[in-house]
């Protein structure tokens, strides 16, 4: 916003305003330099480049090796009547590339398969390839092409009223992953030298009305521990009773009044609502624990990704400088207070996660030395992540993160589609709800995802979908049945799905619904952009819509 | 053709046979126009007040940068007719309040559909809708948050039988001008300085020291009145307003400076009883700030700026805004908007000087443009997975299916239950809802003997119940007359206090508005002094409403509806939290999470509680506005 900025880069900060408040100006930037190959230009392909090149992707290059139909004009909005016939590919980049002149646009005319077989290479130049309309054998290629090179894959179909969603990547790291509730991280059972310094300096008995009132619940808290902490043997308060009683203890702390009336004291008030929330714990949660066992994390080579270089760097602090605690975050949550001191508060714990910051960065350059990446002569002049070298900026960014890093190694598509390593355990589950329940408002979709793996079986044997040909939709549905028995068959499972369901899919004929492809174009786009900014944490691994419903689920499989 | 399969050949007739109402062009609008054509709808209206802005292109894709400023409607539709001309489309570019978009229009539709983004005109909407006795389908995106409620007269909720959380949080007028604490206070303040300047002067944006403080009681008169005195010496300035002042001086940037943050400071610094449980404020000179030997130079939105800097912004600015001003004519005035470079760039000056001066955090422009532009963040993705959510459910609507209906609310992340979309069933209406009961009641507290009938017409009736053009009665037998909406006929009545009439306890007003088709009856319950300087409060519900009772603070927060109304622009902060009940879900489990004591600014803060919703808020793209 500043006016010193000069004509590109301003629009674009005000172009991009609303959505740099999500996941700011790096989450932006890893935005504008991902490729983005999209499979097949079909109205939910479509939508979902619409979603990833208004918000800023670097570019896109569309591999569709059709020509535009009547049909696709029909849920397609960037198709017109007079593009039938044109090549899919080609029109339907043009008109996208009109949403955003700062992405950069690309096609290829050109047949999946025979692009699979001649020049696998081609996929592996992309940040992250979204494949749609594509028949099972063709996915299952594509899905080992990318999974050896460890670039994620989004499968994303429209069938009726059915969205369907696949995440396949092998290994997704993530540093910022926002989780939704978390505790602060305060320290109070295990106070660091500057908060105790800090809090010893305060002498609640002598402050004037005014100062005791607006003194931090946070001090008040840890004033009160060591009173408690006194009478207990040195224990803080565990269960429901003792909370309770520690309330109490502060709830006498107020100030009363020469009528021996208590006075309103909001930080107490606040104290006494934060003893649920603050007075857990410290400890490692043991999903980073579990990090510290990862074999990426003991094995560290010249290759090895910056994050667990980091977590590596991590793991040594833990056992060394960080006495068995991981750097701390460094933020206090608002607070009743003055501000003088709520600021002094605040530098407290900043300066106290700066020193350990820097100690988990002297791990990390050592590591780097070991493995024969040496830093630049110069940390400091570099800001960002360079090939080799980590910068000081992304170990903060990595420390202040460090309790809700997220490691996500999805399933193969392979393991899903052979019959041996099929999760079929969880969809034995769900096709015995089926049977028990009727098809009740409850109902589970995960029936959905079997019908539309039947549908696939369908095709193979077919070389069409059910239902494709007005004509054909009755003679269909017991052949979509024989599919969807062999189906479960082959899993080893015995229970059925009701016919309601197959005659329905009958019906579909395989049809896109615009309004479907809308809401799935938006479900996986995002999902694109949290593998791409590696910002929050994408699904694991598959999304299942109902549009008839309004219901979702999501299952590993 | 496929589309005959998955919908039926007989439905996709009724398709081509509705007469569809989009009210709002904006995020969620333009993704539903798309959808609304593709589904096969052939026969739509679009109405919006707005023009494009830049900001709207990350998400809004049938606006390119070379239609910035123009109609959104007009627009939206020539975008989407050029991909599909088979479409009819009428787009108004115009407000949704105006008359001529009365109940008969509204009856002209089969369904009316909302991509909003506030409550104003979602109200309005929602009571017209009630009026003409026409489905409605309601929306609204916060980042990753969306929901979609279907709406029908007598078989379910309306959009207002259930309270909304107070749209905007509003601060002690003394809090603003004598004692901030928090960045917010600064910049609710500069917000205000910049009308005082150079937008409509409102007396309630008074920015100069406010001597009755209530915290300057008894002993604290006199030297009040010894600072008032002294006032006059220090500015010799009182008698005149803030802006006629500031033309005097040609809007030189050190006389204002020094008046607003030395000379105002040092008289706030005589009301010694203010400062003596807070730390004083520190006057500031123009030519000796802090960060003047810095050599810094700041550029991205998101570093904040020193002190010296603010100056040479303020100073900047001023003299841009000057000019501005001159080419509006002799009585021209400036609109603030957060996406105008010097009215954005003077607020954030003008709020960090003052926080300097009280020892508040400063903050970077980024952060400060979330504040005062009360920024909603918002995505293409949300958009086009509700804008998919309010296709399906208006086609159940249409196909006779509205018990099959739901309520759907998306979740950032899937939930305990591994759901990213919560469908819940649609809730009867409320039978004491003040908007669709069959005689809608409510109840204002207030003293009647402070609140004139303008405070009864513009801020309750107007600003808070929503109604656009009222006539009130008291029901007292005689039938008299206090508000017309006929223009001119009670003007005469506007400064007197509603105690002059010979309004008590427990009167009754029957207050109509014509264009809404709206009538409800306010009962009056007379309390002396309403808790944390509430001007009045409304209650939904008779029996939760104690009328003798001096405000105390669990029967305030008790009322469903309470919140002084005074500040209903769409300035004054916050987002409005959303009313996202995602009913499915179990009670949150562990602690309950506060809410802070500073403004959040990021919608997405996880100190909510999981029970979030989107509603309104004041982002003035997509919206229809109160003209």
């Amino acid at each position: 916003m500043a006016t010193q900025r000069k004509g590109g880069t301003l629009d674009k900060n005000n172009k991009y305003d609303r959505q740099l408040r999500l996941w700011g100006d790096h989450g932006q930037s890893s935005l504008e330099t991902a490729r983005v190959c999209l499979i097949n230009a079909s109205a939910t392909g479509t939508e979902i480049l619409k979603n990833l090149i208004l918000p800023g992707i670097g570019s896109f290059t569309i591999l569709d090796g059709n020509k535009v139909q009547g049909e696709d004009v029909g849920n397609n909005f960037f198709l017109m009547a007079d593009s039938i016939g044109k090549s899919r590919a080609q029109v339907t980049t043009e008109l996208l590339s009109e949403l955003n002149e700062d992405v950069s646009g690309d096609f290829l005319e050109e047949n999946v398969d025979d692009l699979l077989q001649k020049n696998p290479a081609f996929f592996t130049s992309f940040t992250t390839v979204i494949a749609t309309q594509l028949p099972e054998r063709t996915l299952l290629n594509l899905g080992k092409v990318l999974w050896s090179v460890n670039i994620p894959l989004l499968v994303c179909r429209c069938y009726g009223f059915i969205g369907y969603l696949r995440v396949v990547i092998k290994e997704h790291t993530i540093i910022e992953s926002h989780p939704d509730n978390f505790h602060e991280d305060l320290r109070l059972d295990y106070p660091f030298k500057g908060l105790k310094d800090f809090c010893d300096s305060l002498n609640l008995e002598a402050m004037d009305k005014k100062d005791h009132s607006h003194t931090p619940w946070l001090v008040l808290l840890y004033k009160y521990l060591q009173v408690w902490e006194e009478q207990h043997g040195g224990k803080m308060p565990k269960n429901f009773k003792e909370k309770n009683a520690f309330k109490e203890l502060i709830r006498q702390g107020v100030r009363k009044n020469e009528h021996g009336v208590p006075e309103d004291e909001e930080n107490f008030d606040e104290a006494i609502k934060s003893v649920n929330s603050s007075l857990h714990s410290t400890a490692i949660p043991s999903e980073i624990k579990s990090l510290f066992e990862d074999p990426a994390c003991l094995k560290l080579n010249s290759e090895s990704k910056n994050f667990w270089i980091m977590v590596r760097a991590l793991k040594e602090f833990t056992e060394t400088d960080g006495n068995g605690f991981l750097p701390l975050r460094g933020s206090i949550p608002d607070m009743t207070a003055d501000s003088e001191r709520y600021i002094q508060l605040q530098t407290v714990y900043r300066e106290q996660a700066e020193l350990d910051s820097v100690a988990v960065a002297g791990h990390v350059h050592a590591l780097l030395h070991n493995i024969g990446r040496d830093e630049p002569l110069n940390p400091h002049t570099v800001r960002d992540s360079q090939e080799g070298s980590i910068s000081d900026s992304e170990i903060k960014t990595f420390c202040r993160n460090s309790a809700f890093l997220t490691v996500l190694r999805t399933r193969s598509l392979e393991e899903e589609y052979s019959a041996e390593t099929a999760n079929t355990e969880e969809l034995g589950r769900h096709v015995m709800m089926e049977e028990e329940e009727d098809a009740s408002d409850e109902g589970d979709d995960t029936v959905l995802y079997i019908l539309l793996r039947a549908v696939d079986r369908f095709f193979t044997e077919y070389t069409r979908y059910p239902g494709y040909f007005n004509n054909t939709v009755e003679a269909d549905i017991p052949k979509l049945k024989a599919c969807l028995t062999k189906l479960i068959h082959d899993w080893g499972l015995t229970a059925g799905i009701k016919d309601d369901y197959i005659q329905e899919m009958c019906r579909y004929g395989a049809s896109e619904l615009h309004t479907v492809s809308a809401f799935m174009g938006g479900v996986a786009a995002q999902e694109v952009i949290k593998l791409v900014t590696g910002q929050f944490v994408p699904i694991n691994n598959t999304f299942i819509y109902n549009g008839q419903r309004q219901t979702s689920t999501t299952i590993k499989l | 053709m496929a589309l005959n399969g998955a919908l039926g050949k007989q439905n996709v007739n009724t398709l081509n046979k509705c007469k569809i109402l989009m009210v709002g062009a904006g995020g969620i609008g333009c993704e539903l126009l798309k959808n609304l054509v593709l589904t096969g709808f052939t026969d739509i209206q679009l109405i919006d007040l707005d023009t494009i802005d830049v900001s709207n292109l990350n998400r809004q894709f049938l606006f390119r940068k070379e239609h910035v400023g123009k109609s959104k409607a007009q627009v939206a539709k020539e975008s989407a007719l050029k991909f599909n001309p088979n479409a009819s489309i009428v787009a108004h570019h115009d407000s949704i309040f105006n008359s001529e978009f009365g109940v008969d229009f509204f009856k002209s539709f089969t369904v009316v559909l909302n991509a909003l983004d506030n409550r104003a005109a979602r109200n309005h909407v929602n009571r017209m809708c009630l009026a003409a006795d026409i489905p409605l389908v309601e929306s609204g995106t916060a980042g990753y948050l969306g929901q979609v409620n279907p709406i029908k007269k007598g078989l379910t909720e309306c959009y207002e039988c259930q309270p909304k959380p107070s749209a905007q949080k509003s601060f002690p007028g003394c809090t603003i001008r004598n004692t901030p604490s928090e960045p917010i206070h600064c910049v609710v303040w500069a917000k205000h300085l910049f009308n005082q300047l150079f937008g409509e002067e409102d007396p309630d944006e008074d920015v100069s020291p406010d001597t009755e403080d209530p915290e300057l009681t008894a002993d604290a008169g006199k030297s009040a009145l010894d600072s008032e005195a002294k006032k006059d010496a220090i500015g010799g300035i009182e008698r005149k307003s803030t802006r006629a002042w500031a033309v005097e001086t040609g809007y030189n940037a050190e006389k204002l400076f020094n008046k607003l943050f030395r000379d105002d400071i040092k008289y706030l610094l005589s009301m010694e009883t203010l400062w003596k449980e807070r730390r004083p404020p520190q006057a500031l000179d123009f030519h000796d700030l802090p960060g003047k030997d810095l050599q810094s130079a700041s550029t991205r939105s998101t570093d904040v700026w020193t002190v010296q800097e603010c100056g040479d912004h303020f100073t900047r600015c001023l003299t841009a805004l000057k000019e501005d001003l001159a080419k509006r004519g002799e009585d021209g005035m400036l609109v603030w908007d957060k996406d105008d470079h010097h009215a954005m760039d003077f607020v954030t000056s003008v709020a960090n000087i003052r926080a300097h001066i009280f020892g508040i955090p400063l903050k970077s422009g980024f952060e400060i443009k979330s504040m005062a532009g009360n920024i909603i963040p918002a995505i293409a993705t949300t958009n086009a997975i509700i804008a998919g959510a309010i296709v399906l459910e208006t086609l159940k609507i249409l196909f006779g299916k509205i018990d099959k209906c739901k309520q759907v609310y998306l979740n950032r992340v899937p939930n305990d239950r591994k759901r990213l979309l919560v469908p819940c069933a649609l809730d009867p209406p409320n039978p004491k809802c003040y908007v669709c009961s069959s005689k809608p009641e409510c109840v204002a507290r207030f003293n009647t003997s402070k609140i004139t009938v303008k405070t009864l017409q513009d801020k309750i009736l107007k600003g808070h119940l929503n109604m656009i053009a009222p006539d009130v009665e008291i029901d007292d037998g005689k039938g008299t007359i206090l508000i017309s909406s006929e223009e001119g006929e009670t003007e005469d009545n506007e400064d007197k206090y509603l105690s002059d009439f010979g309004v008590v306890n427990n009167t009754r007003l029957k207050c109509d508005d014509f264009l809404q088709n709206y009538s409800l009856v306010v009962t009056v319950a007379h309390v002396e002094k309403l808790d944390g300087e509430l001007e009045f409060e409304i209650v939904g519900d008779l029996s939760q409403c104690h009328p003798e009772e001096d405000g105390d603070s669990s029967a305030a927060s008790g009322a469903p509806a309470a919140g002084k109304a005074a500040d209903d622009e769409d300035d004054l902060i916050v987002m409005e939290d959303l009313e996202l009940e995602d009913k499915e879900m179990e009670q949150s489990q562990g602690e309950s999470v506060e809410s802070r004591k500073r403004p959040a600014e990021d919608v997405e803060s996880p100190a909510k509680s999981k029970r979030k919703a989107v509603a309104a808020a004041g982002d003035s793209e997509d919206l229809i506005e109160i003209s």
